[in-house]
């Protein structure tokens, strides 16, 4: 019999760390499962199988690969257990025994030598705000907020596009932050969730070790998974950790940012996983761009609790499914531009680049576009 | 006589390639050190080898013994160190392959003598060695130099030198003794593996033409394919082609495809999506072609050319045919 980490570690079999006899195999985590649309990914067949054998061999499943850690079927689970934490745990015996797709590999690398998933240099992490002229938060005690760029709006230039919004949108407010600058790393929510238990335990040291130097009230993040696993995952930090939509429909509310422009649009909103379903951030969103002047929005039918997902979460950003149905992005913005919509709006650096991608892929780029929420807003203020 | 000495490399039969590139590079310091150049074949009924080789070398050091059919550090170690001990040639090449980072540095340990490693070129006087090879991942070339009075090796790095290609010595073949090799069994050849056929690999590719969704159809991927061809490069492509299953994914570039890092790649019709140009910035010299002048694929070109790729393709490949040709 194979010996697992986990079995040694925590001598426990997989049953009893997940609770798994408390699974009435309904089989509602597969039917909701967005992923299971394209492929061979059964998350209720899974639980069965951890609960009836002492350990499960996951070197054979490809298909772990596939799930992009959305916590759609968590979330559906009448009996509140985590077929989510389940697949993370096999992912994990997989990273030990050193079965992973070359590019995950690659992206685990990168972020242990340079902090960043995409290879990029990492005294190059704040190159994009060079002309910005931000505050070190590090440095500068003064300040009130802390802005956490995150590792693809520091990095991919469309995302940049984003960060540069919501810094116009902060001054415009009179907010007075700071960055990290190249102190900042990788937040490790993606790493987690690629199996590396290890590595995120690190970069947790690291960045509550630059956490615990700061002076500041909040600290804002770009993207929801960065939010979701400060919340969630690390020790408890002695300041606020806020979404930007959260912090921005905020400074909206309190009169703060004020509009001068109108926005002559139809758009819908598309609710990124990590903050939607897992945070329950659903309303802060929403309240901004109902707050632009001009917006008519209407809602995708999926929306909410049950958005589909991008397809972004889960280290899926560097590995594509095993399977090649359509892809869930393409499915979301055919819907939309069905519903007549012009903008597709979101809140998530990976949600972005997935729809975006989309557009293009199916050839409706002339028809509808994809945006950051930040990026409309800088459009009118 | 002084003497330069070259291992000989090979496989199933045939010389490789490094074997050749260390000959070029020991005739230049056998010339420049008024030194005999030499090169020792250890195998078995390999005569045929050492005849190929006699071409260009002063001496061929035939080391035939049936325990030296395949590649083994061990006996090759006890061949050279022998050979080293007793001819003390100035210099030993041994190419910086799979089989001479496997011997060389036991050889060197076992010998006492200094060892260059993965060098990318050689400069020889009577004292001593200098040798330029890469640091910080190949970001910083430095210059290292160690004493050649009682002897040096060095392992070459593959494709870093052009092998002469034609007659330049009628060398002779001299039979040697096989040594004991003694204790040798506890290395046991089993087999060779071939890399899986089926695909290709654009990892390995000097020249890249890559494709997005520019090429429009899958009827215009043979354009792009005759192009590839006609500059001898392999066809690779972005993710938006595999997802249409025009291409296999084995020719995808990007994030979750191959990370690719040709001497030329050639980037038809391909916007640049971040995911795909972390695949493929650490190219050599990048020439993207594309409709929009504001495509992202724009920023890491080196040549960046605005037109429509239907109207590009046929003219490289009509100037790669004209360039062949006049070869």
């Amino acid at each position: 019999m194979k010996t697992t980490i986990t079995s040694i570690t925590k001598k426990q079999t997989l049953a009893q760390e997940y609770d798994l006899l408390g699974c009435m195999q309904c089989g509602k985590c597969t039917a909701a499962c967005p992923v299971a649309m394209r492929s061979h990914l059964n998350i209720r067949k899974l639980m069965q199988e951890a609960l009836t054998h002492e350990s499960l061999n996951p070197i054979p499943m490809k298909e772990l690969w596939d799930c992009t850690c959305c916590s759609t079927c968590t979330i559906y689970c009448p009996r509140e257990l985590k077929p989510n934490e389940l697949i993370i745990n096999l992912r994990g015996i997989l990273v030990e025994e050193g079965h992973v797709p070359t590019t995950i590999r690659d992206a685990l690398e990168s972020v242990f030598k340079q902090g960043n998933p995409w290879g990029g240099a990492k005294n190059k992490r704040a190159e994009w705000a060079t002309d910005l002229h931000l505050k070190d938060a590090t440095r500068d005690k003064e300040i009130e907020v802390v802005y956490f760029v995150g590792c693809t709006p520091s990095y991919d230039p469309r995302v940049q596009e984003v960060a540069r919004a919501l810094v116009k949108s902060f001054n415009k407010a009179g907010v007075n932050f700071g960055i990290l600058g190249n102190e900042e790393r990788c937040c490790g929510n993606e790493v987690r969730r690629m199996g590396e238990e290890g590595l995120f335990e690190i970069l947790i040291e690291d960045n509550t070790n630059v956490f615990q130097k700061l002076d500041v009230k909040t600290m804002v993040t770009t993207s929801p998974h960065c939010y979701n696993t400060f919340k969630n995952e690390y020790p408890e930090t002695h300041f606020e950790i806020q979404h930007y939509t959260q912090y921005v429909a905020n400074l909206i509310a309190t009169g703060k940012l004020t509009f001068c422009g109108e926005v002559d649009k139809v758009v819908t909103y598309h609710d990124p996983c990590f903050l939607g379903k897992q945070n329950k951030v659903f309303d802060a969103p929403r309240s901004i761009i109902d707050s632009i002047p001009g917006v008519k929005f209407i809602e995708f039918d999926r929306s909410r609790e049950r958005s589909l997902c991008c397809e972004g979460g889960g280290g899926r950003m560097w590995v594509d499914a095993s399977d090649s149905g359509e892809r869930l992005a393409e499915v979301r913005v055919r819907d939309a531009v069905e519903m007549g919509v012009q903008i597709i709006l979101t809140a998530c650096p990976f949600c972005l680049l997935n729809l975006e991608d989309a557009t293009k892929t199916i050839g409706y780029e002339d028809k509808i576009q994809v945006m950051d929420i930040m990026e409309l807003v800088s459009q009118v203020i | 006589m002084r003497e330069i000495l070259v291992l000989a490399e090979h496989r199933k039969g045939v010389l490789r390639d490094i074997t050749w590139e260390m000959l070029s590079l020991g005739k230049e310091l056998a010339e420049k050190m008024e030194a005999q150049l030499t090169t020792v074949l250890p195998g078995y009924e390999v005569k045929s080898l050492a005849d190929e080789l006699s071409t260009q070398a002063d001496l061929v050091l035939l080391v035939e013994d049936e325990r030296l059919q395949n590649f083994s550090s061990m006996a090759y170690q006890q061949v050279l160190s022998t050979l080293i001990t007793t001819r003390k040639p100035i210099i030993t090449l041994i190419g910086h392959t799979a089989c001479g980072i496997d011997l060389a540095p036991g050889l060197a340990a076992a010998l006492g003598m200094p060892l260059a490693t993965d060098c990318l070129s050689l400069t020889l006087t009577e004292k001593e060695l200098t040798a330029v090879r890469q640091i910080y991942g190949g970001k910083v070339n430095a210059e290292v130099a160690c004493s050649c009075e009682k002897g040096c090796i060095a392992t070459i790095r593959a494709g870093v030198v052009s092998p002469w290609g034609e007659e330049t010595r009628k060398g002779k073949v001299e039979v040697i003794q096989s040594p004991s090799l003694e204790g040798i069994s506890r290395q046991r050849f089993i087999e060779y593996v071939e890399a899986a056929i089926g695909g290709v690999d654009i990892t390995q590719a000097d020249i890249i033409v890559a494709i997005g969704r520019g090429i429009q159809d899958k009827e215009n991927i043979p354009l792009a394919e005759e192009l590839a061809k006609a500059l001898g490069g392999t066809l690779a492509c972005s993710r938006p082609i595999v997802d249409k299953k025009w291409l296999p994914k084995a020719h995808q570039v990007g994030t979750s495809g191959k990370t690719v890092r040709p001497k030329a790649y050639i980037a038809l019709g391909i916007s640049g999506a971040f995911q795909h140009i972390v695949g493929m910035k650490d190219s050599g010299v990048i020439i993207a072609v594309n409709k929009d002048p504001r495509a992202p694929i724009f920023e890491v070109a080196d040549y960046g050319i605005v037109c429509d790729l239907f109207d590009f393709m046929p003219v490289l490949k009509e100037k790669a045919k004209e360039l062949l040709q006049r070869r």
